[in-house]
């Protein structure tokens, strides 16, 4: 958790691709892509299906709100609708920081 | 002669106003069950205009239209097969994108439609602008603004879609086109599903099968395999193509298109005043505060529905057995009479001083927490907690519900994605100590024993939900699902359809539950006029003294807690001759008969409920498993606690 956080916050890195639980509070990211593949999800109820069809599509523009305390769920705003990810997922969506403007 | 007689469906996002449209259109002749063979609730309700019955239905709230879900698949296929004369879509304007992403499959279904472009409201105060007019001619779909909770636009809109009926005329949708690569290989699919008989429209037949859609697929398989080897072929083309999956490439697009839309039909301006609403969202959702914000919201109202269900039921109560003497004069006290009114009316009374006192605000206070959006929030915060039991924040709900009354938990259970997660959420919420095993709890233990042992008994309640939610989370196969849920905007819930949905929710609860309670209550009446108590107690006191080590009668008492589970309670005293059970029972026999009343079986309406909603094995699975672990349990319990005293 802690490593994850450190990644790319001296901000010289800003095309590698992180699990969207690396973005911090307040940090925007652009989806790269859904790894369906880990240990606990899989396609068995095509989670990633689900997740496009909210709206996480590639190159969708994710403004990450905070996470519930505890490792607990994270909070989103993806093409306008506000939404919450359990983080085991949120660690599969794979995103690229977006620079503030 | 009838009047003809038309079908309409409402289908779209959740919490998009669906149900108030639903409800302003229906009024209360509405008619809500399960779909056939399903876990899918399905809300059916007619009305009368110009001279047509129309049947209206409420699909399901759904984000899209593939098969991921039992709610998708049964929507998709009614549209398809049902063929509805009119589907009306109901739209959020305040998040139009996402909104039109699940209006564009229904424009590729072929399906006649209309839409209803809601909450206008909401979104001018998020600064969200739209022009109607332009947003139908985009998607060549006939729109009418709806602001449903203030009733505006219902009528426009049912005038609008009973004349599109009548006309018959097929308005020019908008066609969805894709990139030319998957374009290309659509029309090569549609090519070869020309000749083939099919619900669905060739078109869409040949999109899906590029989905991968597990549907279509399976069926066009079983008619022409050589099409969907040949879309197979096709749909790996597009992946090496874009680098991604086909259905990713497709569903992209089609987001594509909604946004471009959506764009070119509204504005944003920024938003009038700093939001409201977004503060109480921050504040409910909030790392630290958040949870003792909720603990209070839920005490409070577990208290208030205690205190109002006990002076209400009391009440009840005393009014109707006021009249038993009343009766008694009338019909006179023989065996017939007393069979009547101890069994039938008995049961009839137990089943109204149920559902009156508590599970009628209870539903109140549910559908006011669920439609202004807090229900979200809960689940949102308790997520974490709800994966130690393999679940995830939504089942939450259905437990927190099982604290008032186990049935509607078993019900609320629905919202879970998958039919495994239904099953483990209602295995866990028949545990749940509801509000007749709290009375067992407080009024023998809590009484005699000082409330610290209550409270420990119900900490061991919570502990054995965990373990046992554990349990059966490992036994169960199949995969553990996780939570992807919207938080809607807050909204000051729509009071109508509150009282409707609690209306609707009650009388659900009446038919389930009620006629069970009444012919257990002739049962068991009958069982003690005939005489047979003390055979039977005789008959169970190897596991009620020998294991258990209560008094025989105590046996019966359970038996008649299967009707209700405070009626342990209530018998218990009957048979005893006192309400002081300090006298007639040691402290460890109350802890024991507690623990065995706590977790000994669903009682006679919840095993009704899991028997709906996941048939009579799985039903009598639980009950069975929970008789035994009950027991079990007390007898251990009793050998531990025994040194002791």
């Amino acid at each position: 958790m802690k490593e994850q956080i450190d990644i790319g916050s001296d901000g010289m890195i800003q095309n590698q691709e992180l699990p969207l639980t690396a973005l911090r509070d307040g940090e925007v990211g652009i989806v790269v892509s859904i790894n369906p593949r880990g240990e606990s999800c899989g396609r068995g109820w095509g989670f990633e299906k689900r997740l496009m069809d909210m709206g996480l599509t590639p190159g969708t523009e994710i403004v990450v709100v905070k996470s519930a305390p505890f490792h607990g769920p994270i909070e989103i705003i993806v093409r306008g609708s506000r939404l919450a990810l359990g983080r085991g997922m949120a660690e599969r969506i794979f995103v690229v920081r977006k620079k503030r403007a | 002669m009838p009047d003809p007689k038309l079908i309409i469906a409402l289908a779209g996002n959740a919490n998009v106003g669906k149900s108030v449209i639903f409800n302003q259109l229906t009024g209360l002749h509405q008619h809500i069950g399960n779909w056939p063979g399903k876990t899918v609730e399905r809300a059916e309700g007619t009305l009368h205009f110009k001279g047509y019955t129309i049947d209206v239905i409420d699909l399901p709230g759904i984000y899209s239209l593939s098969t991921y879900s039992l709610e998708e698949l049964v929507s998709r296929k009614y549209i398809a097969v049902e063929r509805p004369d009119m589907v009306i879509n109901v739209v959020d304007a305040s998040v139009l994108e996402r909104n039109l992403f699940f209006t564009l499959q229904l424009i590729e279904l072929g399906t006649p439609m209309i839409i209803a472009l809601n909450q206008m409201d909401v979104a001018r105060s998020k600064g969200i602008r739209i022009d109607p007019e332009k947003l139908e001619k985009l998607l060549g779909v006939p729109i009418i603004t709806t602001v449903a909770v203030k009733g505006i636009g219902i009528f426009e809109l049912l005038s609008k879609a009973v004349e599109m009926i009548e006309n018959g005329e097929k308005a020019k949708h908008l066609e969805v086109r894709y990139g030319d690569e998957v374009e290309l290989r659509i029309a090569e699919i549609a090519k070869m599903l020309k000749n083939l008989q099919f619900w669905y429209p060739p078109r869409y037949v040949a999109v899906k099968l590029l989905e991968g859609d597990e549907e279509i697929t399976r069926e066009i398989q079983r008619m022409e395999p050589r099409i969907t080897n040949a879309a197979r072929d096709l749909a790996v083309e597009i992946e090496q193509l874009h680098g991604h999956s086909c259905s990713t490439v497709i569903t992209s697009e089609r987001y594509e298109i909604a946004g471009c839309i959506a764009r070119e039909a509204q504005e944003l301006v920024s938003p009038k005043r700093p939001q409201l609403e977004e503060r109480i969202h921050d504040l409910t959702t909030h790392k630290i505060l958040g949870y003792p914000i909720m603990i209070l919201s839920l005490l409070l109202i577990f208290c208030f529905i205690f205190a109002f269900g006990n002076f209400t039921s009391g009440l009840l109560g005393d009014l109707f057995h006021s009249m038993e003497s009343l009766f008694s004069n009338v019909f006179g006290t023989g065996i017939a009479q007393e069979l009547v009114w101890g069994g039938i009316i008995e049961g009839l009374i137990a089943g109204i001083t149920i559902a009156l006192p508590y599970i009628a605000p209870f539903y109140i206070i549910l559908y006011v927490l669920e439609n202004s959006g807090y229900l979200s929030r809960i689940a949102f915060l308790m997520d974490n907690a709800m994966h130690k039991i393999g679940l995830h924040g939504k089942a939450f709900i259905p437990i927190m519900l099982g604290f008032g009354c186990n049935v509607p938990a078993c019900l609320g259970c629905k919202i879970m994605e998958t039919e495994r997660e239904r099953l483990l959420a209602a295995f866990v919420t028949t545990l749940v100590p509801c509000a007749a095993r709290t009375v067992i709890i407080l009024g023998l233990v809590g009484q005699f024993l000082g409330i610290q042992w209550a409270l420990a008994l119900y900490m061991i309640n919570l502990l054995f939900i965990v373990l046992l939610g554990r349990l059966a989370f490992k036994i169960l196969p199949g995969e553990p699902t996780a939570l992807i849920m919207e938080m809607h905007a807050y909204k000051v819930p729509h009071m109508k359809t509150v009282l409707k949905q609690t209306w609707f929710r009650l009388a659900e609860f009446i038919k389930i539950a009620l006629p069970l309670i009444i012919v257990g209550s002739l049962v068991v009446k009958i069982a003690e006029v005939a005489g047979l108590l003390d055979p039977i107690s005789t008959a169970m006191s190897p596991i009620t003294v020998m294991w258990l080590g209560l008094p025989a009668i105590a046996g019966i008492a359970l038996m008649f807690g299967v009707l209700r589970k405070e009626l342990t309670l209530i018998m218990l005293a009957a048979f005893l001759g006192t309400t002081n059970f300090a006298q007639v029972l040691t402290p460890v026999q109350m802890i024991v008969f507690t623990l065995v009343a706590m977790f000994y079986i669903p009682c006679i309406a919840t095993i009704a409920a899991l028997i709906r909603e996941f048939g009579w094995k799985k039903a009598m699975y639980i009950a069975a498993f929970e008789m035994v672990f009950a027991i079990g349990i007390g007898g251990i319990a009793l050998r531990i606690l025994t040194p002791f005293v």
